[in-house]
């Protein structure tokens, strides 16, 4: 028969172990976690030369698989092909990142930021200005 | 027949076929840029190499080749594939690879193919072409750094619209598909090109960026213009007609649309769709609800009685129209029930019921091909139907038809190879129809008929018909009219067609018996591609008159109706979809009588020029959104299910109209199905086996010679000869609202010839004057090198500028132009 103290020892040994170790938990929202580089968070849509880089294909609302995504594209003043409604409802959205590989001309990327919880429901609809990435 | 083995399999086809051809009956897939089924062999692309074991050593064009007995085709080889992925790769060379942001992609053959043959990377490199895009038009984008100059645009211009606005230009890596002077696209917009085009180099604007091919649902529907009933597809996208969609194998003409089939389609969607009924409250039209109004219009009918009338648009289906005349004449007790100004029909219902003992035209749109001869009346044919002109084009330029034309302008068919024109004055077709009869009769070509009915009196009617007699009168050569009846009379197989409609009103029935005539006296009934077609103006007139919406026995036609309107014996009057103050003859009557008349109910689309005068307006549906049949100009039967949900709070009219018959205490047939079964025309047809592309009721003739009354009209002298009709772009008044037919025709012109435009200093869209006794209307000029002098045309489409203001419905209206 082993000695009944052993597993007493051995799991004391990893808790106090635990009191010399750094925390795993984080004191949120004091101190706030530092997300990986390819966390999915919420999608921004990439700036270049002062516009969205979103030329419209169309290609992530196929690709989503929440169908989440609504885009309706518009023809400006040189006659191309831009974003005029870009949304994405993250209510919906399942943080697949489908989305960012399909773009062919990577005017879309997922974010950090995860802090995404809102009062009303009409607030998890993000349109093309909010999701717009800031300078 | 052939027999030759493709990838093993073994395939018997026609001696005339391609490998390309023989490959598609043995199901065997060979990648093709440049082909279409329509289009003649070309060659242009180098897609469909395959390998011959008879020819070893090359490669051979599959669709160029004809079959011969015992070949070998082998299209799978190392070798095939190594020369497609090369062409491929010279062909994405300087394609911009713009896939994103190109309408057609998830629709490009490029982009498939390349996509097939995992072409993704190039081993070549070169500089991408600059040209210039060309928005120059509201209908057609083309963007020639996207072409692969496959040539089909240039080959179904030149080959089946035989306009040839696009060609080849300049050589070798230079080349690109150009217009004339390199200039702005002048053209019928009919968008051919649009169709056939495999890349991105063509795009229909009015669609542009509006979905993603993939996101379309195609349905299959029957265009709702004209008569010719073509079967076509629309992209319909979140309860939304979008586009129409190509597809080389719908209907008899293999997807060949015109401009308003392509582009017409935006009135379905259209933000001046009415969105409920109204009601005038006080003098204002107020929204209403459905029950309200459906109380006050059943009311309003049941109380007038035989004072009540009805004229329905022959756009209605054919169980529509069975409907509303059942509540007219059973549930109202008005016999007064007309439809297309109570003319519109009378070539069928006048003109040829008593030649033919049939209200309908013995042969169909299939056997212009298949004709030795035709005999076009008015060169209209083209502008009312393009898509039978596109018939007429294929049958003259590939299979040799020979083709005459009686009109009283020169028109686009005028111009096709070898084709003869008699240009006569106006208003004298019949009297020179009359004379071809008697150059018939005369010369002995006419012996098969002297048993018929009508012979002698006929023969005898016609004795002042001599052409040397009538020439001067009509304004043509005797000796031609004399050639053409010869030439009528000796050809195997000789089809006459004539374009009939609300345009040309005193002369159809006329022209009708005359053209009967003809045909009964040269022998020229009961054969394939022989006969007569009579060529009807909206989509579902044959249909109106195979209904019977006329009016019944003892009931009063449509300018009776107006008149009674005016003198206060009709006292309730209900228009179904059409809008008279625009389209029918003699405005100032039409709009006395929606004036006088004490109770108005309009149901239509839109707030037209006539329901805007309504006291009860009721929004009703569009073709893509309900069910029934069509009938075409040939007696083609066609059934359309709804592509989209009803727009607002519109109502198909079938619902409508048995919804009031239920408030009037009656039975109405519940689904279209029931009410179809009641049509004793098509008896001969099951409602559930009705596809798009329809089923023929055929007409059995009984012939009869009746003898035309000759109108003469004399223009006044000084004064020019008016002529109305219906523009290419349009049909009716319906397309005023479909704003791709508008962007290219969007108002009323004047054609004047270049004489009398030189004469009075006019030149192109000057705003001109033309006036009668009754009136003056101011149109745009468009000096024509079409009109003869004297004669100048205007169409009648336009609310903006109504001719009707001026035409009373003469054949000929005398009037003076200044500037």
């Amino acid at each position: 028969m082993p000695n009944p103290f052993t597993p007493i020892m051995q799991g004391m040994k990893i808790t106090l172990g635990h009191l010399f170790k750094k925390p795993i938990t984080l004191q949120y929202p004091e101190e706030r976690p530092k997300v990986a580089e390819r966390f999915r968070g919420l999608h921004g849509l990439k700036v270049s030369h002062n516009r969205a880089k979103c030329v419209a294909c169309y290609l992530c609302p196929t690709v989503c698989p929440a169908k989440c995504i609504t885009v309706e594209a518009g023809e400006d003043a040189n006659h191309d092909k831009f974003a005029a409604v870009y949304e994405i409802d993250m209510l919906r959205c399942i943080f697949c990142g489908y989305c960012v590989e399909a773009c062919p001309v990577d005017a879309l990327k997922m974010t950090g930021e995860f802090e995404l919880a809102n009062y009303r429901r009409e607030d998890f609809v993000f349109t093309k200005e909010r999701l717009l990435e800031k300078k | 027949m052939v027999t030759l083995t493709i990838d093993d399999k073994q395939v018997t086809v026609e001696k005339n076929a391609t490998i390309f051809d023989a490959a598609k009956v043995a199901g065997v897939n060979i990648p093709i840029l440049c082909h279409d089924k329509k289009l003649k062999p070309f060659g242009a692309c180098r897609m469909c190499l395959v390998e011959v074991e008879q020819m070893k050593g090359r490669l051979i064009p599959a669709c160029t080749t004809p079959v011969t007995e015992g070949m070998i085709v082998r299209s799978t080889t190392e070798s095939v594939e190594k020369a497609r992925k090369l062409v491929l790769e010279l062909l994405m060379l300087n394609h911009p690879l713009d896939c994103p942001v190109c309408d057609k992609g998830g629709d490009c053959e490029l982009q498939n193919l390349a996509y097939d043959h995992k072409v993704n990377v190039n081993r070549l490199s070169d500089e991408k072409f600059h040209h210039e895009i060309d928005y120059n038009n509201p209908l057609i984008e083309r963007d020639q750094n996207r072409c692969v100059l496959c040539g089909k645009c240039v080959r179904i211009c030149d080959e089946i619209v035989s306009r040839g606005a696009l060609t080849f230009m300049n050589r070798g890596i230079e080349t690109k598909i150009g217009t004339e002077f390199d200039g702005p696209l002048n053209c019928e917009f009919c968008g051919s090109c649009i169709s056939v085009c495999p890349v991105g180099a063509l795009l229909a604007r009015p669609f542009k960026f509006k979905a993603r091919f993939w996101a379309l649902q195609k349905k299959s529907s029957v265009c709702g213009y004209c008569g010719t009933g073509c079967s076509l597809t629309l992209g319909v996208k979140d309860n939304k007609v979008l586009t129409t969609v190509y597809d080389e194998n719908q209907g008899f003409h293999n997807g060949q649309l015109c401009v308003r089939g392509r582009f017409g389609y935006q009135f379905i969607n259209s933000d001046k769709r009415l969105k409920s009924p109204l009601i005038r409250k006080n003098g204002e039209l107020v929204e209403a609800g459905w029950d309200e109004a459906l109380e006050l219009v059943a009311a309003r009918l049941k109380s007038a009685g035989t004072a009540a009338a009805a004229l329905a648009t022959p756009r209605m289906t054919n169980e529509e129209l069975l409907l509303l005349k059942q509540l007219m004449i059973k549930e109202v007790g008005s016999p007064n029930i007309d439809h297309s100004a109570g003319y519109g029909h009378a070539a069928l219902t006048a003109g040829l019921a008593k030649s033919f003992g049939v209200a309908a035209a013995p042969s169909t749109i299939l056997d212009i091909q298949k004709s030795d001869l035709l005999l076009v009346v008015k060169s209209d044919a083209y502008e009312t139907h393009p898509v039978v002109g596109f018939e007429i084009n294929m049958a003259v330029k590939n299979k040799g038809v020979k083709l005459h034309i009686l009109s009283d302008k020169r028109g686009k068919l005028g111009k096709l190879p070898g084709a003869t024109v008699l240009v006569h004055a106006p208003g004298t077709e019949v009297t020179l129809l009359n004379a071809m009869a008697k150059v018939l009769i005369d010369e002995n070509l006419a012996s098969g008929a002297v048993a018929i009915t009508g012979y002698t009196e006929l023969c005898a009617g016609l004795a002042g018909f001599a052409p040397e007699q009538v020439a001067d009168q009509c304004g043509v050569n005797a000796e031609a009219i004399r050639q053409m009846a010869r030439d009528y009379a000796a050809a195997d197989k000789a089809l006459i067609v004539f374009p009939t409609g609300l345009a040309y009103p005193v002369q159809d029935a006329q022209v009708a018996h005359a053209v009967a005539n003809l045909a009964i006296l040269a022998g020229k009934l009961g054969k394939e591609g022989s006969g007569l077609l009579v060529l009807q103006e909206k989509n579902n007139s044959q249909g109106a008159v195979d209904v019977g919406f006329v009016p019944a026995t003892g009931g009063l036609d449509a300018r009776a109706i107006l008149d009674g309107c005016v003198s206060g014996s009709i006292k309730t009057l209900l228009i179904a979809g059409e809008n008279p103050l625009v389209s029918y003859p003699n405005q100032t009557n039409v709009r006395e009588a929606l004036q006088n008349v004490e109770f108005l109910v309009v149901a239509d689309l839109f707030l037209t020029e006539t329901a805007k005068q309504a006291d009860v307006v009721l929004p009703v549906c569009s073709y893509a959104e309900k069910e029934g049949t069509f009938t075409a100009t040939d007696r083609r039967v066609q059934k359309v299910q709804p592509v989209i949900s009803p727009v607002a709070q519109s109502r198909p009219e079938f619902k409508m109209y048995g919804d009031l018959i239920r408030i009037l205490g009656g039975q109405a047939p519940a689904t279209p199905a029931d009410a179809f079964v009641e049509i004793p025309a098509y008896a001969v047809l099951s409602y559930a086996s009705l596809s798009t592309e329809g089923a023929f009721v055929p007409a059995s003739v009984s012939s009869q010679l009746v003898l035309p009354k000759c109108s003469v009209s004399v223009v006044e002298t000084g004064k020019l000869a008016l002529l109305v009709g219906a523009a290419l772009y349009h049909c009716g008044t319906l397309s005023q609202f479909g704003e791709g037919p508008l962007s290219v025709c969007p108002e009323g012109y004047l054609e004047i010839s270049r004489s009398d435009a030189a004469r009075m200093k006019i030149v192109d869209n000057d705003e001109v004057a033309v006036s009668t006794a009754s009136g003056t209307v101011r149109l745009k000029a468009r000096v024509s090198p079409r009109m003869s002098e004297g004669i100048v045309f205007s169409p009648y489409h336009f609310a903006g500028n109504p001719i009707n203001q001026i035409w009373s419905g003469a054949a000929v209206t005398s009037v003076t132009i200044s500037k």
